[in-house]
């Protein structure tokens, strides 16, 4: 390796320990005469923080009376200038490549940012950093396949967070199940397979990974709101409140803490409060999704829509790709008795996420609506529904039941079997199933299939109610009917 | 909501406001004579205070000027005062070099204001009320000030430093062009605006931060190698160290700088103006989008909205006008975005127009987004949808007890209904009006209509919305102008109704718009006429007109209004006009279909005169159409494309389509005239084309279409096809209740009848034609089907003829005061046929009884180019010649009847410049 003297040098390393500390123009100033690659890219990389650090500061202190004013980078242009001429002369290392390419993606420049980044990393695969920007800069997979990356492992790992970003998470979850058979004992890779999964709905899995992770890494507040999550959707209180404890006494500051919080209150019922801890996440980080989708969610609780409005639309705004919150606008907007504005919203998020059944499901019921009633098109949503692994089936139901109102037996008797069938194999019952039960039996008898309808005509039988006379009366008309004889006693033969 | 926002009245101290505050005190600085030191007289006094009082107010732009445009106004409105005034502000701008003197400067400021006990103040004495305009702005400032924390006076401090740098640099440039006109700096600016959006944005943004970057000083910079900076393109700012003793020394070596400077963009240091004033901007420039509509530029102002919301994250209003600015360029998907962001951030509830509930009711105000988005899809074209949006809005509304939203959207309804043709509603309009139309579902289209027109119109009334009352009573002449008043339930004692429409009932409606002319300042808000007129009043100052006053007031110098000297707006709010003109414009219309064409004519001229600048583009393309259309009718094709021409220029930019279709109208009717037959259904066919457009099937450019379809088939005698035409054509009539369009068609299949020779066929249509007519009191139409009357009769047989002539007779006065060229031909030819075909007539008795007509007709045909009329004319003119033994007089009638006879056979032969490329504009 050919440096020159400087890396040596106490010059060096009395600006490493000044950038360590934080002081970063301190530490450009001892730098300005080096010429070493490591001393130029520190140098470089000190102004750049210090130039953020004053850029967040002006944030606050310049807001204006309508929201933030335009505070910049001010090192920017300088930046620029110097990378330019460095990349210019071939004298750059791929950590000012690196650099070079944060600073043109903030100064919006993106073409040439991923080519400098590419740059960056097929020289040094080893700076994740470098990965992370390329891979904010690749928002669609036209952009991904245009890239030139040579191969690496390192490019696994870029590729499955990408996919991940990108919603392919199948694709994500089996390079990363590839990836953890090299790295056996990663806790990253580990984590995010369990990330990967919860997008894919599987949520017992998810809840066996994140505890097997605690137990290795005990004090991670990284990817525990996902967990928290999960823990929510599955009700478990002490484990959330045991989840949100850890954190808060590994690090309080953290918007994932202020999430678990907000995610345990809000399982308590507690809503007010909730809210307060995902606006202390939001302050620790603006651009945080699903902080303001949960926070939109609280809203709706508390019954206070034109604020989960707003909180929703804001999620939407920082990514358009969010269906969670398409699909809260379109709740709040139905809970408002607006179907046909919340359409809209239904539309949106179902264009995103056309796998969840729940929000076909959300939709089909808007079109229900008393207002609407637009029973075709709430067909068609069902069928989406009930097409998507509905783990609630609910849509088989109202599928047989839409059918029926809409004066179409076959169809209907086609759902109410499935729906029939569907819980069978689930082993549930209920009023759904003497009602599936029920139509059955009286639609075989009217189409003169009588024994199918003796069928179930003889299960109905099983339960009590005003349904087990009529299930009788039925049997008696059929038995009439085949046989042409007077009827006999079917409570005799029964049981 | 979520969004943390400050109170919408927060106001930030900046650069601009400092040095307002430098001019308030030499304004009203606390002396003891009437014309403080510098002013020489009393209205060189005043006009400077009416020129601060415009600067606070005036809502032109969304940034704050910059100093030298502030030094270049300064210069207009000083007169001999003007290096003072301007030295002084920059001196005082200048010398606030520490944090202490900002709080020295605004200690002072406090001075100038009079306590709040000021009764006792001696004559004379300049004392600014501190509850006058500019003193409110004064204490606003004061505490903005006194607010800040020690960082915000710290950039403060660097702010002002900018600015200064920034005039100075113009400055300079200034002194040498100091001839030039002062309005050079806006031309440039607006050459920038056409250009690439983010290009310019980019630039912007680059150069903004390349000057941040030469004004702070950081050493390393120094020590790059002076090649490196050299190498990189695209750098203006060039790293001089001779730049590092600005900051220090900024006072005494900043015309120094000024070199440095020079190419830095005029964007710079950027301020908002107050949230008052943004919000007027805004308010105006949503008026322009909608009175240009396409012609609006897209580019520029998406530019300027785009600066505004990163300045301003938290003003939703931008999302708004980003939607109005996509509506009317047509971006379904765009506006669909910002319609429905815009509501989701502001629920409704912003601008300052609105008024916070009195009561806890603070949910928001979905409903009026419900309403815009029915409006949207009406505008695309989707009347459907737009329908069943409106119906959940009225709901809502309903719901949530907003009456106002309810009357708006029952007129949005209203409007809907009449504009787009309907045949049945049913499934539409559903449940929610069965509280208002409980008398049955069996109400046609048109029932439904008058019944929400009149529940719109009194729910109007007793919220007093005088805007909406106004555009009602249009709605409901318009409505009472094309269909007849019968009871809604058709069981009961049957009173004795007319089924007439009535004229005097549409005259009513109209005058009770003018009403609101009087009444409009009960509501609008007056804030906005006031921000409009100092706007007004500030750009009329970078007129040339504005240093043609100031030499005025150097010459004379006597007390004068300079409000006198300048083209005064108007204060009555531009809606109000637009509703006002367009009551004059519904009047031309119903005067054109009473057939009364002078009357027509005149509420047309009135309109383009009166209301030319408060019309919407596409309202004034309209009466350009009205007044073409009847000067091709009254003086023929030669004028009325010459005026077409001039009407093209004005509305170049414009989608010109009601033009187009005027244009498309004269060419296919010249033609018919001339006997192109070819090119009439050419031209037909592209109408045809216009009527099944994307945008919504427009029912009644789709009847003219095939109106004019059947009259070409007619020409071309293909008498059954044409009948055909127009039978399924009064079939479509029918169905969507189109009822002064059947009256027309009937009349064609009548005249398609007669041609073709079965003139006893052609008697029903004729008649029932008159009976529309009479029902509809289209008088006009009426002289002329009974004209075709009288030509049916005249041609069953010569026996008719003294029936024909007393049919004739008694349209008479109605077709020579009212009708057009051709109409007026037609009836002396049928006159002079009656007069030949009467056997009891003797030509030789009485010539001029039969040839007077005939050369009238010949003349008045002359315009039109109509061959066939005019053949027909000269050749009685021969028969009659004929008769009477006037040999050379028939030779010459004859000759002119073989050259028509020939041009209309041989129409190609006749060369027509005009014809050819304006057919190709089209």
């Amino acid at each position: 390796m050919e440096e020159d003297e400087a890396i040596h040098g106490d010059f060096y390393l009395l600006a490493k320990s000044y950038f360590d500390c934080r002081e970063y123009r301190r530490a450009a100033h001892v730098l300005r005469d080096q010429t070493g690659k490591k001393s130029v890219f520190l140098r470089c990389y000190a102004l750049y923080l210090a130039g953020e650090k004053r850029k967040e500061e002006e944030m606050i202190e310049l807001e204006g009376p309508l929201g933030k004013s335009d505070a910049v980078n001010r090192e920017l242009v300088s930046l620029e200038r110097e990378l330019a001429t460095l990349c210019k002369n071939n004298t750059i290392d791929p950590f000012g490549l690196y650099l070079y390419g944060l600073v043109l993606k903030e100064k919006g420049n993106e073409n040439l940012a991923r080519k400098v980044l590419v740059e960056s990393v097929n020289s040094y695969p080893w700076n994740w950093s470098a990965w992370s920007e390329l891979q904010s800069l690749c928002t669609t997979v036209d952009i991904l396949n245009g890239l030139n990356l040579s191969n690496h492992w390192m490019k696994e790992f870029f590729l499955a967070s990408i996919y991940q970003e990108l919603r392919m998470h199948n694709e994500s979850l089996s390079k990363y199940e590839n990836l953890q058979g090299m790295f056996t004992f990663s806790n990253y890779i580990q984590a995010q397979i369990a990330k990967a999964r919860y997008s894919l709905r599987e949520f017992e899995q998810v809840e066996v990974i994140f505890e097997d992770l605690l137990r290795n890494d005990p004090y991670r507040v990284e990817d525990m709101d996902t967990y928290s999550n999960v823990l929510y959707t599955k009700e478990c209180f002490s484990a959330l409140s045991y989840l949100a404890h850890r954190v808060i006494m590994t690090d309080k500051y953290r918007p994932e803490s202020c999430c678990i919080i907000g995610n345990y209150y809000s399982l308590k019922g507690q809503h007010e409060k909730s809210v307060v801890y995902f606006r202390r996440a939001l302050k620790l980080n603006k651009n945080y999704l699903s902080a303001w989708t949960l926070m939109g969610h609280e809203y709706v609780e508390m019954k206070n829509t034109p604020a989960a409005v707003d909180a929703y639309r804001r999620a939407v705004d920082i990514n358009p790709r969010d269906y969670r919150a398409w699909y809260g606008l379109g709740q709040a907007y139905e809970m408002m008795g607006m179907p046909h504005y919340a359409l809209h919203y239904f539309r949106k998020s179902v264009f995103f996420q056309p796998i969840d059944s729940r929000l076909w499901i959300a939709m089909a019921q808007c079109y229900e609506s008393e207002q609407l009633h637009m029973l075709e098109e709430a067909i068609k949503c069902y069928k989406r529904a009930a097409n998507c692994n509905d783990t609630e089936a609910i849509a088989l139901h109202r599928l047989a039941m839409l059918h029926r109102e809409l004066d179409q037996p076959e169809e209907a008797a086609f759902y109410y079997k499935k729906d029939l069938e569907r819980m069978e194999a689930e082993e549930r019952e209920g009023p759904n199933l003497v009602e599936a039960l029920m139509f059955l039996a009286t639609h075989y008898k009217t189409q003169k299939k009588f024994e199918e309808a003796e069928v179930y005509c003889t299960r109905l039988l099983d339960y009590t109610g005003p349904e087990r006379e009529t299930a009788k009366s039925l049997l008696r008309g059929m038995r009439i009917a085949q046989s042409g004889f007077p009827s006999m006693d079917v409570e005799h033969f029964h049981p | 909501m979520a969004g943390v926002v400050k109170a919408p009245g927060a106001f930030a101290i900046t650069p601009h406001k400092v040095s307002v505050c430098i001019l308030v005190n030499i304004y009203a600085s606390p002396s003891q004579i009437s014309v403080p030191f510098p002013f020489s007289s009393v209205s060189q006094h005043n006009r400077l205070g009416l020129y601060l009082l415009a600067l606070t107010k005036s809502c032109d732009d969304i940034l704050e000027p910059k100093l030298d445009q502030l030094i270049n106004q300064l210069r207009e409105i000083g007169g001999l005062l003007d290096h003072w005034l301007t030295d002084h502000v920059t001196s005082r701008l200048s010398s606030l070099s520490s944090p202490d003197d900002l709080f020295n400067f605004f200690n002072e400021l406090r001075e100038t204001l009079g306590g709040p006990d000021s009764g006792v103040m001696e004559d004379d004495q300049v004392i600014l009320d501190p509850n006058s305009n500019l003193g409110m702005f004064l204490r606003r400032c004061i505490l903005a000030f006194n607010l800040l924390t020690f960082e915000g006076i710290c950039h403060l401090l660097t702010n002002i430093g900018i600015y200064c740098k920034e005039a100075i640099s113009s400055c300079s440039s200034y002194e040498l062009r100091r001839v030039d006109d002062s309005g050079n700096d806006f031309e440039s600016l607006s050459e920038d605006e056409n250009m690439d959006l983010n290009l310019v944005f980019k630039k912007i943004n680059e150069e903004m931060e390349a000057r941040k970057r030469a004004t702070e000083q950081v050493s390393f910079h120094l020590h790059l190698p002076k090649e490196l900076s050299t190498l990189v393109e695209d750098i203006e700012v060039s790293a001089d160290p001779k730049s590092e003793h600005n900051d220090k020394g900024r006072e005494s070596s900043s015309y120094a700088s000024g070199e440095l400077l020079r190419d830095v963009d005029p964007n710079g240091g950027v301020f908002l103006l107050t949230n008052w004033q943004i919000q007027g901007y805004l308010m105006e420039q949503a008026d322009a989008i909608e009175k240009h509509g396409s012609s609006f530029t897209l580019n520029a102002f998406e530019l300027t909205l785009r600066q505004l919301q990163k300045l301003a994250p938290e003003l939703h209003r931008v999302h708004f006008l980003r939607y109005l600015n996509n509506l009317y360029h047509d971006d379904y998907f765009s506006a669909l975005e910002n319609l429905h962001r815009y509501f989701d951030y502001s629920a409704g509830t912003e601008g300052f127009d609105f008024v916070p509930p009195a009561g806890c009711n603070s949910f928001g105000r979905y409903e009026i987004a419900l309403l815009c988005l029915g409006m949207m899809h009406f505008h695309f074209g989707h009347p459907k949808k737009a329908l069943e949006v409106l119906t959940e809005a009225v709901r809502v509304s309903q719901q949530h007890s907003n009456d106002t939203c309810l009357a708006y959207t029952l007129a949005a309804m209203c409007n809907l209904l009449s504009e787009i043709g309907f045949s049945t509603t049913s499934g539409i309009l559903g449940s929610p009006f069965s509280p208002m139309i409980s008398v049955g579902t069996s109400l046609s289209v048109q029932q439904q209509l008058f019944v929400l027109l009149k529940g719109s119109l009194k729910r109007a009334e007793s919220l007093k919305l005088k805007q909406l009352v106004a555009a009602n009573h249009l709605a409901m002449a318009k409505f009472d102008l094309t269909h007849v008043q019968r009871p809604l339930l058709s069981f009961g004692p049957k009173t004795s109704m007319k089924l007439r429409t009535c004229p005097i009932i549409v005259c009513k409606e109209l005058r009770s718009g003018y009403h609101l002319i009087s009444e409009f300042c009960c509501e609008g808000s007056t804030m906005t006429a006031d921000g409009a007129f100092s706007t007004a009043w500030l750009k009329n100052l970078q007129k040339p007109m504005g240093s043609l006053v100031l030499s005025q007031d150097n010459g004379s110098r006597n007390n004068y209004n300079p409000f006198l000297f300048f083209t005064q707006p108007s204060s009555i709010p531009g809606s109000v006009m637009q509703l006002v003109g367009s009551s004059y414009l519904h009047r031309a219309t119903a005067w054109e279909i009473y057939g009364s064409a002078p009357l027509a004519r005149a509420n047309a001229l009135v309109y383009a005169t009166c209301f030319a600048d408060a019309s919407s583009s596409s309202d004034a393309a309209l009466v350009h159409v009205k007044l073409i259309q009847h000067l091709a009718v009254f003086k023929g094709y030669k004028e009325a494309f010459a005026a077409l021409k001039t009407a093209e220029e004005k509305f170049l930019c414009v989608s010109k389509s009601r033009i187009l279709i005027m244009k498309l109208q004269l060419l296919h009717e010249r033609a018919l005239h001339r006997g192109h037959l070819k090119l009439a259904q050419q031209v037909c066919d592209e109408l045809g084309v216009l009527a099944s457009s994307v945008t919504a099937v427009d029912m009644e450019l789709k009847t003219e279409a095939s109106l004019r379809h059947a009259r070409t088939l007619l020409a071309a005698k293909q008498f059954s096809q044409a009948a055909a035409v127009a039978h399924s054509l009064f079939c479509m009539c029918y169905k969507f209740n189109l009822q002064v369009e059947s009256a027309t068609v009937l009349l064609l299949l009548a005249e398609i009848h007669m041609k073709s020779g079965n003139a006893v066929v052609g008697l029903p249509y004729a008649l029932a034609s008159l009976s529309y007519c009479q029902t509809f009191n289209l008088d006009l139409l009426r002289a002329s089907a009974t004209l075709t009357l009288a030509e049916l009769w005249l041609s069953l047989g010569s026996n008719h003829a003294k029936t024909a002539l007393t049919l004739l007779h008694g349209a008479f006065p109605m077709i020579l005061g009212h009708g057009g060229l051709e109409l007026c031909a037609r009836a002396y030819i049928t006159e002079a046929k009656c007069y030949l075909s009467d056997p009891s007539f003797s030509v030789s008795k009485n010539p001029e009884l039969v040839l007077d007509p005939l050369r009238q007709a010949a003349d008045e045909l002359q315009a039109l180019e109509h061959h066939e009329l005019m053949a027909e004319a000269f050749y009685l003119m021969a028969i009659v010649f004929d008769k009477l033994g006037q040999p050379e007089q028939r030779e010459e009638a004859a000759c002119s009847f073989k050259n028509h006879v020939m041009s209309l056979d041989h129409p190609h032969d006749v060369e027509d410049p005009i014809q050819s490329d304006t057919l190709l504009n089209a």
